[in-house]
């Protein structure tokens, strides 16, 4: 078995005309060395077990496909199936990148493991697998994000990890991303950076997408077993853009799919105040990668907003840009309030609460259902759960503890 | 000639290092950055490399970034930065001056960057472009610029001769691993790199990014054609930014000057 059948990113790491490896030059010879070992790996057999060894038993893979009775209900057309990623261990997709990385980083033999992480989600998801393997791990967090997602903050330290605020622009997630490639500049000999999205220079992008591919590939089997034919739609979140990414990757061949990308739309796209850069951007170099990305007309990028932390990022992975241009696949945007709507509309009738990032996918909803026909089936894929994110419901609710 | 390459040409002809001094444009406002440019070359410095602020400057360190930020705030863009290269060349046609930032605030301005003449900037050096890919590919052909490209402790022997290559102006050698104004020199490795270097490339090479001293940069400058200093002359100019006194810059720069010949 292999990863990925895909042609590309190219022998570069573009993707038509996004991507590449734009990087200080010390951090060249660290990305070579990464593709090479990938490049061997990725058909290796026994790496190959391992990783999916791991899936099953420490993640609890495959997450099921559930029919979420009540919410099809509600909207009184069409069936939707919820892809549970909530469910995995540490509670969002972000665990089965990590758990494929840390296996490269082991192969290498590096000692330090470094991550960038706005919700904390990819900070617990790589605190977690640091742990397991006794590495020491230091997770770069905006001082912004370290206030709104508290919870996560202490669950990264319980598992052993140094957690650093970082101050410096924002204060948000492209800002942890920046310490974290300048921490991996210093320490290069002995550290491997495992990025939490399908962002940055390639090689990452495309490890990320190919090690969170086999959420769309059970997607595929279990439609099959489920429903008899593929999806009419999938539609999943776009911060940096991994979870749908994963999903998205096994699918572009498979036409009759459509696939939704659900952006941040924070206050609303036409008040410029938002974390849409698929909607409302313009390719741009940042972090690595050429891709859509919120900047203003002198080239500096832009400041973003957006309730939900995991979302709160002014680029996107470049193989979405590419599949916006292509037309392959759609990219939407929902509001702050939208989003907080479906929050509580999907917990209440499904009894599972989404993560903040996960509810701009089920706030597309609305508009999706109307459009569809009775008949259709769509697959929402549930990033993660919302624990993490009561603090933050509970103050836009004006709730104290 | 470019203004760069004959200078640095001059230099090594008469046995004698160069002083490259950098600063952020628009910090702490564009005036003074213009004062003390002028103070620099009186000082001794031999090329001018002026940064571009970006929001996301990745290869500095602390120091750097937050003249970044301050500059930032003054809304700085590469127009006025251009601007400001030609009222300094209303007095001053003789001192090379290297454009040194991120390839997103170049390629937003491309036509600018295009339209660079030949009493204007001399070359550019983009942090985030590797050495051998060429700034045609994104657009930048202006014959009037030469290119800088940098070459650190880990990149590997087949690079260093491509990259070697494709510099046009200097050879910037990263003389650690890490941002701007860290300290973990290695003075051993830099000379065995830039020996190296110089196996494959006639153009001059230039080492900096941990030069933090008058006595570093004199090491440096033994097993080198010259220094680049940064981060300190930056605190400097933080420290005296209200009182705009600066003369502790000059007397730095000129002791360093001493201590390369
Ligand atoms: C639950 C969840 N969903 C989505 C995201 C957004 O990231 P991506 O777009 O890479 O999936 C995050 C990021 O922190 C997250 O925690």
């Amino acid at each position: 078995m292999t990863f990925s059948n895909s042609n590309f990113p190219d022998k570069e790491g573009f993707y038509g005309e996004y991507g590449g490896k734009f990087v200080p030059e010390t951090l060249m010879y660290a990305l070579e060395e990464l593709e090479n070992t990938y490049n061997k790996l990725k058909d290796n057999k026994d790496f190959i077990d391992e990783f999916y060894k791991d899936l099953s038993h420490f993640v609890g893979r495959p997450s099921p496909l559930y029919f979420a009775q009540r919410l099809t209900d509600h909207y009184k057309s069409g069936s939707i199936w919820l892809k549970r990623e909530d469910l995995n261990h540490t509670g969002a997709h972000k665990i089965n990148n990590t758990v494929g990385q840390i296996l490269l980083a082991k192969y290498m033999g590096k000692k330090r493991i470094i991550a960038e992480t706005g919700a904390g989600q990819h900070g617990v998801a790589t605190a977690t697998v640091a742990a397991r393997l006794g590495l020491e791990c230091h997770i770069y967090m905006g001082a912004e994000d370290v206030r709104r997602q508290s919870l996560n903050v202490y669950r990264i330290k319980l598992l052993g990890a140094h957690v650093h605020p970082v101050d410096s622009g924002s204060a948000t997630l492209k800002d942890a991303l920046n310490e974290a490639l300048r921490d991996w500049v210093t320490n290069v000999d002995d550290t491997y950076y495992i990025i939490g999205s399908v962002t940055g220079p390639h090689p990452y992008p495309m490890i990320v997408r190919d090690f969170n591919s086999v959420v769309g590939k059970e997607v595929i089997d279990q439609s099959k077993d489920l429903f008899g034919k593929m999806p009419d739609a999938v539609v999943a979140c776009v911060g940096g853009g991994s979870n749908a990414m994963g999903i998205f990757h096994p699918f572009i061949d498979i036409k009759e799919t459509r696939l939704i990308g659900v952006e941040a739309g924070g206050e609303g796209v036409s008040t410029g105040e938002h974390a849409a850069p698929l909607n409302d951007g313009t390719p741009g170099v940042l972090h690595g990668a050429r891709s859509y990305l919120m900047q203003d007309e002198s080239g500096q990028v832009k400041d973003t907003k957006s309730v939900s932390a995991g979302l709160d990022y002014p680029g996107v992975g470049p193989e979405h840009s590419w599949l916006k241009d292509i037309g392959r696949a759609e990219y939407v945007a929902v509001s702050d309030d939208e989003a907080l709507k479906a929050f509580h509309e999907v917990t209440e009738l499904e009894g599972i609460m989404p993560a903040l990032e996960t509810a701009h996918a089920f706030a597309y909803l609305e508009p999706l259902m109307k459009e569809l026909d009775s008949s259709a089936n769509v697959v929402v894929n549930v990033s993660g759960r919302g624990d993490k994110d009561i603090n933050t419901v509970a103050e836009i609710d004006g709730i104290e503890f | 000639m470019n203004r760069l390459t004959s200078k640095l040409q001059n230099l090594k002809e008469s046995n004698k290092k160069a002083l490259v001094a950098y600063l952020v444009a628009g910090d702490p406002d564009l005036d003074t950055t213009l004062d003390l440019m002028h103070l620099f070359v009186d000082s001794g410095v031999d090329v001018i490399e002026i940064g571009v602020p970006f929001t996301d400057p990745i290869a500095e360190g602390p120091t750097i970034q937050k003249a970044h930020d301050r500059a930032l705030k003054n809304n700085i863009s590469l127009k006025m930065i251009l601007e400001l290269v030609d009222k300094f060349r209303e007095t001053n046609t003789e001192t090379p001056i290297v454009l040194m930032g991120y390839l997103n605030t170049f390629i937003s301005h491309i036509d600018l960057v295009q339209s660079i003449g030949e009493n204007s900037a001399d070359s550019i050096l983009v942090v985030d472009v590797p050495g051998e890919l060429n700034l045609q590919t994104y657009g930048i052909t202006n014959p009037n610029i030469n290119t800088i490209s940098l070459i650190s402790p880990t990149t590997k022997d087949d690079r260093v001769e491509s990259i070697a290559k494709n510099s046009t102006g200097f050879i910037y050698y990263v003389t650690l691993r890490g941002v701007t104004g860290s300290s973990n020199l290695n003075i051993e490795e830099i000379k065995t790199n830039i020996q190296k270097i110089q196996q494959y490339s006639d153009a001059p090479t230039m080492a900096g990014f941990g030069i933090k001293s008058v006595e570093d940069a004199a090491t440096l400058a033994a097993c080198s054609d010259g220094v680049v200093v940064g981060s300190s002359i930056v605190q400097m100019i933080a420290d005296s930014s209200q009182s705009k006194e600066f003369d502790r810059i000059g007397k730095y720069l000129r002791e360093m000057k001493t201590a390369i010949s």
